[in-house]
């Protein structure tokens, strides 16, 4: 048992392949560390009630609504968000697939759709269009584009099951 | 915005049970938690981790019990082979609780401890006449959903006391889980389960009161929908009046009832 009585702690965790040590006050969320202390924006904040989704990362392989989950709670842990998706200047095949599919109209929805789209395919690499509707039921987009979205996520699977993508 | 606060990281039982309090509350996935002390309705000085404690997130058979570990999460205990095998329609409700993220982070016991009157688990739990396991550092005691569902956010759990495990009866009740639900959370939920022992027509009706009610007899033909729906007092929200989740009461009892008659079974 641990650092009780302080209202922060240093955490060190693995943040899209880089290994990262920060002091973080324990009412941090993470939405708060990634995009005010690392400066990775791409993940958005919305609703802050985990019921948008524009906030969604992956800790461990596990999606969470960084709006709703505490910085400190990432020690020792690795945290995925979607600036770590791009391979350089070649785009993840989901990433590939939502440009090709016209699956977004104003982006902001994107990057939690993008993020839970690889926790779906990590845990089903084949999904039908209700197991896809399913998976991403939890993130809305305002501009409603979803029938690309839900064919963008099965191409992308389609090209990963071929390529041997993980 | 949260408040500040403090968190201790407990790697025994034993310790968290010396730890919470009722200024120091327990979380795991804080999917419920956060959202609370966000709105500032709990403002803890300290939280307790409990998720460092690998005993709270088993699931085994003992005896004729199912016993799972409060910090299991929703996705956990779907995907659970030895739940789906013992109880399939708990496995089928915690698979279409909240959403990905939730059923991610969001434990059996955080669900129950928080008592959101619109919980899918305490239905189908009220269904399966499962016990919840309390513990504090001067013992232990068992008790049912109805004893320990108290009212829409309050439960019979001391502060000092920690939800250590849930158990189902084995075999599990066998049924259908029929919900109605345009946002997060249902705005009615109706679970029709045949059980082994004791009555075995089980009903239970859940989300659209301040706690679930059970109704159960001899034979499905002893339930009268219209004045089981007449019967319940209705929350109104934003998703519909008392008479609108009246009438949707009545009619998804009907439906439930009909399926389980009909030999279909989730899970």
């Amino acid at each position: 048992m641990a650092d009780g009585g302080e209202l922060g702690r240093t955490v060190r965790a693995n943040v899209n392949g880089t290994e990262v040590s920060r002091y973080v006050a324990n009412r941090s969320t993470l939405a708060q560390f990634l995009r005010d202390d690392l400066g990775l924006t791409g993940t958005k904040v919305s609703c802050e009630l985990q019921v948008c989704g524009v906030c969604s990362v992956l800790v461990d392989g596990s999606p969470v609504s960084a709006c709703t989950y505490l910085a400190v709670d990432i020690d020792g842990r690795k945290v995925e968000t979607v600036e770590g998706l791009a391979d350089g200047d070649t785009l993840h095949p989901l990433q590939q697939a939502f440009v090709e599919e016209f699956a977004l109209q104003c982006g902001f929805c994107t990057p939690g759709f993008l993020m839970m789209s690889v926790a779906l395919l990590r845990r089903n690499p084949d999904p039908s269009e209700e197991d896809v509707k399913e998976y991403l039921d939890g993130n809305i987009c305002r501009c409603t584009g979803y029938r690309p979205i839900v064919e963008a996520v099965q191409l992308a699977a389609t090209r990963m099951r071929e390529d041997g993508h993980v | 915005m949260l408040g500040t606060f403090t968190v201790s990281r407990p790697t025994e039982l034993g310790q968290a049970l010396d730890l919470i309090g009722e200024e120091s509350l327990a979380y795991w996935g804080g999917t419920e938690l956060f959202l609370a002390m966000k709105m500032q309705l709990l403002m803890p000085g300290n939280l307790v981790d409990l998720k460092g404690i690998p005993q709270l997130r088993e699931i085994r058979m003992s005896g004729d019990e199912l016993v799972i570990g409060a910090g299991t999460t929703h996705d956990e205990i779907a995907t659970d082979p030895g739940v789906r095998g013992a109880a399939g329609l708990l496995s089928s409700v915690t698979s279409r609780v909240g959403n990905s993220r939730v059923r991610a982070q969001g434990t059996i016991g955080g669900n129950l401890c928080f008592a959101e009157p619109r919980s899918d688990l305490a239905t189908v739990l009220l269904a399966l006449d499962a016990m919840v396991q309390l513990q504090s550092s001067s013992g232990e005691r068992r008790l049912s959903i109805t004893e320990f569902l108290l009212g829409p956010y309050w439960t019979a759990r001391e502060p000092e006391e920690l939800l250590v495990a849930v158990c189902v009866p084995i075999p599990a009740a066998t049924g259908v889980y029929l919900k109605f639900q345009f946002t997060e959370r249902p705005s009615v939920a109706v679970t029709a389960v045949v059980s082994d022992g004791g009555q075995p027509c089980r009903l239970a009706i859940g989300a659209v009161a301040d706690v679930p009610a059970l109704h159960t007899a001899e034979s499905w033909d002893e339930f009268d929908a219209a004045s089981i729906a007449a019967g319940i007092e209705p929350v109104p929200d934003l998703t519909g009046s008392v008479t609108y989740k009246r009438h949707l009461t009545e009619v998804l009892v009907k439906k439930a009832i009909a399926a389980v008659r009909a030999g279909e079974r989730d899970g």
